[in-house]
């Protein structure tokens, strides 16, 4: 305990401490096994504690006041409750401590339901004496907390949007109409990204134009939004509320190519997707002219020229096509060969069934000659409105063949037959026959792959899911936040979206962006590192094994009148996993309210023998 | 296995009732629900569904799937998307019918509801008009119907008139059995296989067993009701095609006499069971009456008109009414004539001949390719067992 700070040293003297140590019966959840009058009893004789308590439920109103109350009356110093998951009701009873006055990192909290009663419900007596060594251990390492705050930083109320199709577009029009100001970036020369390469959109048949120029005027219009246009992220570093980002791109006066830094609050990453390419040969892609993506396969049908009555291509009449469903979707390994970018796509995209029948049905629609031929592993058409292309593609006479994935279909050429491609597949829809079908146009559904993003991703460490899109901290109740505080994700950066799915997931981020950009200083959990000045030695090991860019750094400073190298924590970036305290040969790292005396104190509180055998 | 997906056509079910093939996704439920599916080799009835939705007409030509389905409407009641199998496999039985008929009628009398009308009523004038100019006395005094209309005359027409008939129903079967057995391998199976199998085709034409196992009805009433008709047509044909000159004479047979008792039994039994099977399509309460072609209609109708007219006969003849017995008598023929040589070779009424020598062709098929491949082998395997 000698290497325990100085400015601790007396509060973690046991003989002056008070601590109220509440046990919780949960209506017997806990009660029922656990013998918690009899846990009372023997936390009243681990030295330190002033009150030991048990009350049926402590969450309640009347319970929560019990403790703020005991913490005036009683003069407590420090509060341990026993009794469900903290992920429950950790913040209920900080909340009922700082009521009390009291520091709120001056409380721990013992899990004695999931990890005692529940867990151990045949064993009542060894769940007791579970939960008296938890309790002792909380003890020991609430005696030697110390009050902490919240690390309170300036707060830049400025949004940088990364990306000016229709996520980012939504994204600052709907942070600008709150009354932030925003920094929209693009790449390109024009607002609306995908938007442009779109036709009539599904299931509303929107143009997809219309959509993109709505969009458009509304960032444009709008006094608080700055576009940038032809520019990049070429450097972003800092924290929420301080990321420092440098941009390149044609503007000022001159329109050459220059860097511009800028300071924002929030980044709201909306890069994108980019469309699957398949290989050289993929089902004959790029060996062939008639071989197509659906990418492609939708410029043309919004070209002048493909035709009146009859659909032209290449100078040719289109009067067959077989729509090839998954390329470069839901891969399996062992059948297919990762792509260029080294991946296996295994995911599905979502929305390219329903693309395939979206221009399929256009197809029979506008050109009732040509024959459509539909190559699916399955129909997957999820979305409201969706399935009804399905229903009408057939009906407009939409032929549909089954494969499977690890036999998918083959394009070959036909040498000079009337149609110059043929497509041989194995039909589970005829009880695996092959089928074969000679075509004058096949059109491959391709995917979404994640969009260009990679200088911010490695700069600010970005983590990606499986499958190379920006991954979520939780899909359900963290949506579009990422383990980057700061940084939200909108639309398909993060996941394949359609636009519906997109505008929302946009919205849904520049919400919480807003609310990030509510106050004046930034306030983050105090759990973060923080260097013994008097016991570091500068040997950089903890650098080493940081993974947080800018949370460490070494500084020369002078100790004693001696110049010495250490390390400083930068509490804006610092996430509090630490990895540099296990490294520290001098313990001269720790993080807060997790400190290595604390958990020397806790292996003594569950080791202390209070616990008579005696249990009844 | 592998098949050349006939990308040029489409089957052209939908001019015979198959209106909501396309709407299948191919899941399978009819497949499951139908009770004969299993005995059929399995894939009954999705795979005549699919074989019309890929259009590969031969494969259909050469399935005896949709003989074997009875109607029940379990598939079509189950179906989660409405795409009506059983109705599609009515209409591919049709299609069928029209394809196996080498003079192209029995195609225009399924798509045009009018030919067929026209063309029954062009043979019942002519039968009439046969009857206005040819008749024999007209004996007021009593009842001389084989004055009117002598009975070796008249077994003469039906004869001539059954030779014809059986001519195109005869190469029709013909035609489907060199479809269902491949073309020219048919030649090549021993005759004895062929007759060997003959028991089993005049067992289903008299007792539609088959049918009994067919759909969630309790008892198989309506199996029974369709036997009951059968038997009524089978006697009446029995009656006038054989037994003519025992049947139509001029002496007044007590009530109990066979002659009498035969011919009253053959009436109610076709009586009762088209009365019933028209107000049920009326009624289009069940699945098999919810969707009735023209040609449903006019096949009940006219079988129904046939009986009344005839059991009038009987009344009028045995009253003693002798201008109302050889009026009705000319009506009477000129509704059984029409009926006769129009649905025979080239109506529903064909239906008697397929359907038997479906079952009849599967067993020819399984004895002579014991190992035959997967699906009309085995269907035809499980059919005959």
């Amino acid at each position: 305990m000698d290497t325990s700070p100085e400015k601790i040293s007396d509060s973690s003297d046991s003989g002056k401490l008070r601590v109220g140590v509440y046990i919780c019966r949960c209506g017997g959840n806990i009660s029922d096994v656990v013998n918690t009058e009899h846990v009372a009893g023997i936390c009243r004789r681990i030295p330190g504690v002033a009150v030991s308590k048990v009350h049926t439920f402590l969450c309640s109103d009347p319970g929560q006041q019990t403790i703020s109350d005991d913490i005036r009356r009683e003069n407590l110093d420090r509060v341990v409750v026993a009794s469900c998951s903290p992920f429950l009701h950790e913040l209920t009873f900080r909340g009922a401590v700082q009521r009390g006055k009291m520091n709120q990192y001056l409380y721990e909290h013992v899990n004695i339901r999931e990890q005692c009663s529940w867990a151990h419900k045949h064993d009542p007596h060894g769940a007791t004496a579970k939960a008296i060594a938890l309790i002792s251990a909380a003890v020991g390492k609430v005696s030697r907390s110390v009050p902490l705050e919240k690390i309170r930083l300036p707060n830049h109320r400025r949004a940088l949007v990364v990306g000016g199709g229709p996520a980012g577009m939504k994204a600052a029009a709907d942070l600008a109409a709150c009354g932030i100001p925003v920094l929209l970036l693009e790449r390109s020369d024009r607002l609306g990204g995908k938007l442009h390469t779109l036709n009539r959109l599904f299931p509303t048949a929107d143009a997809a134009v219309e959509l993109a120029h709505k969009l458009a005027s509304q960032v444009m219009s709008h006094p608080l939004v700055e576009i940038l246009l032809k520019s990049q992220v070429v450097k972003v570093s800092g924290f929420i509320g301080n990321f420092e980002v440098a941009i390149r791109g044609d503007f000022g006066p001159s329109g050459r190519t220059t860097d511009v830094r800028t300071t924002v609050g929030v980044m709201v990453m909306a890069t994108g997707y980019r469309p699957y390419v398949p290989a050289d040969g993929e089902f004959m892609y790029r060996r062939h002219p008639a071989v197509v993506t659906t990418v492609d396969f939708n410029d043309l049908l919004t070209r002048r020229d493909c035709g009146e009555g009859t659909l032209m291509f290449d100078g040719r009449p289109i009067r067959s096509i077989a729509f090839i469903h998954c390329v470069g979707s839901r891969q399996v390994d062992g059948v297919h060969t990762p792509g260029p970018d080294g991946r296996l796509h295994a995911y599905g995209s979502r929305v390219c069934c329903t693309t395939v029948l979206h221009q399929a049905l256009q197809v029979r629609r506008r050109f009732p000659g040509t024959r459509v031929y539909d190559l699916h592993q399955d129909i997957r058409t999820y979305g409201r409105g969706h399935e009804e292309y399905y229903t009408d593609a057939a009906r407009a006479g939409v032929v549909f063949f089954r494969y499977h994935s690890a036999e998918p279909p083959r394009v070959t050429g036909t040498n000079g037959a009337k149609s110059p491609l043929r497509v041989s597949v194995k039909d589970y829809l005829s009880w695996g026959e092959e089928m074969n079908m000679e075509v004058d146009m096949v059109v491959l559904a391709v995917g979404m792959t994640p969009g260009p993003c990679e200088t911010i991703v490695e700069q600010l460490k970005l983590p990606r899911g499986e499958d190379g899109f920006l991954q979520e901290i939780h899909p359900k109740l963290r949506p579009v936040e990422i383990s980057v505080n700061g940084v939200l994700l909108a639309g398909t950066a993060q996941a394949p979206m359609n636009i519906q799915e997109t505008l929302a997931a946009a919205g849904a981020a520049a919400v919480k962006a807003r609310a990030m950009l509510s106050k004046e200083q930034v306030e983050l959990n105090p759990y973060v590192a923080e260097v013994d000045t008097r016991l570091c030695e500068g040997s950089g090991a903890c650098l080493a094994q940081c993974d947080y860019a800018g949370a460490l750094t070494m500084t020369q400073t002078r100790r004693d009148g001696h110049a010495v190298r250490m390390a400083l924590v930068n509490p804006g970036l610092c996430v509090g996993c630490g990895a540099c305290v296990a490294v520290c040969p001098t313990r001269a790292i720790n993080l807060n309210g997790w400190r290595l005396d604390q958990y020397d104190a806790m292996v003594d509180g569950l080791v202390r023998d209070i616990a008579p055998s005696a249990v009844n | 296995m592998a098949g050349k997906f006939n990308s040029n056509r489409r089957l052209a079910i939908a001019e015979f009732g198959g209106k909501d093939v396309d709407l299948c996704m191919n899941c399978g439920t009819c497949t499951t629900i139908c009770p004969l599916s299993e005995d059929s080799g399995g894939g009954f009835p999705r795979r005549v569904i699919r074989l019309i939705q890929t259009g590969r007409e031969s494969k259909l030509m050469e399935s005896l799937d949709p003989w074997l389905c009875y109607y029940c409407g379990d598939c079509t009641t189950n179906c989660p998307r409405r795409a009506n199998p059983a109705e599609t496999m009515m209409a591919a039985r049709r299609y069928l019918t029209a394809r196996y008929d080498w003079t192209g009628l029995a195609g225009l009398f399924y798509k045009s509801a009018l030919a067929e009308i026209v063309a029954i009523l062009a043979v019942g004038l002519f039968v009439t008009l046969l009857f206005v100019s040819l008749h024999g006395p007209v004996v007021l005094q009593r009842v001389e119907l084989n004055t009117f209309a002598p009975v070796h005359w008249v077994e003469f027409g039906d004869w001539i008139m059954a030779a014809v008939l059986s001519f195109f129903l005869l190469t029709n079967a013909l035609r489907m059995a060199w479809w269902v057995l491949g073309g020219k391998k048919m030649l090549r199976i021993s005759p004895l296989l062929y007759l060997r199998q003959v028991p089993v085709f005049f067992e289903h034409l008299f007792t539609q067993k088959r049918w009994r196992k067919c759909g969630s009805e309790p008892g198989g009433v309506r199996w029974l009701k369709h036997l009951l008709l059968v038997s009524g047509y089978l006697s009446m044909l029995t009656l006038v095609l054989i037994l003519l000159r025992w049947f139509q004479t001029d002496k007044i047979y007590p009530f109990y006499y066979p002659q009498r008792l035969w011919g009253y039994y053959a009436t109610l039994a076709i009586l009762y069971p088209t009365a019933d099977f028209m107000i049920s399509r009326g009624r289009k309460k069940e699945p098999i009456h919810l969707f009735s072609a023209a040609s449903d209609w006019i096949f009940l109708v006219m079988l129904f008109l046939t009986a009344l007219t005839g059991i009038m006969v009987n009344i009028f003849r045995v009253n003693g009414l002798p201008v109302a017995t050889y009026v009705i008598y000319v009506i009477h023929l000129s509704i059984a004539v029409p009926m006769l040589v129009v649905e025979v070779p080239f109506g529903k009424w064909s239906h008697i001949m397929y359907r038997p020598l479906a079952i009849y062709l599967a067993g020819v098929k399984r004895a002579a390719a014991p190992a035959a491949g997967k699906s009309t082998g085995q269907a035809a395997a499980a059919v005959a067992a």
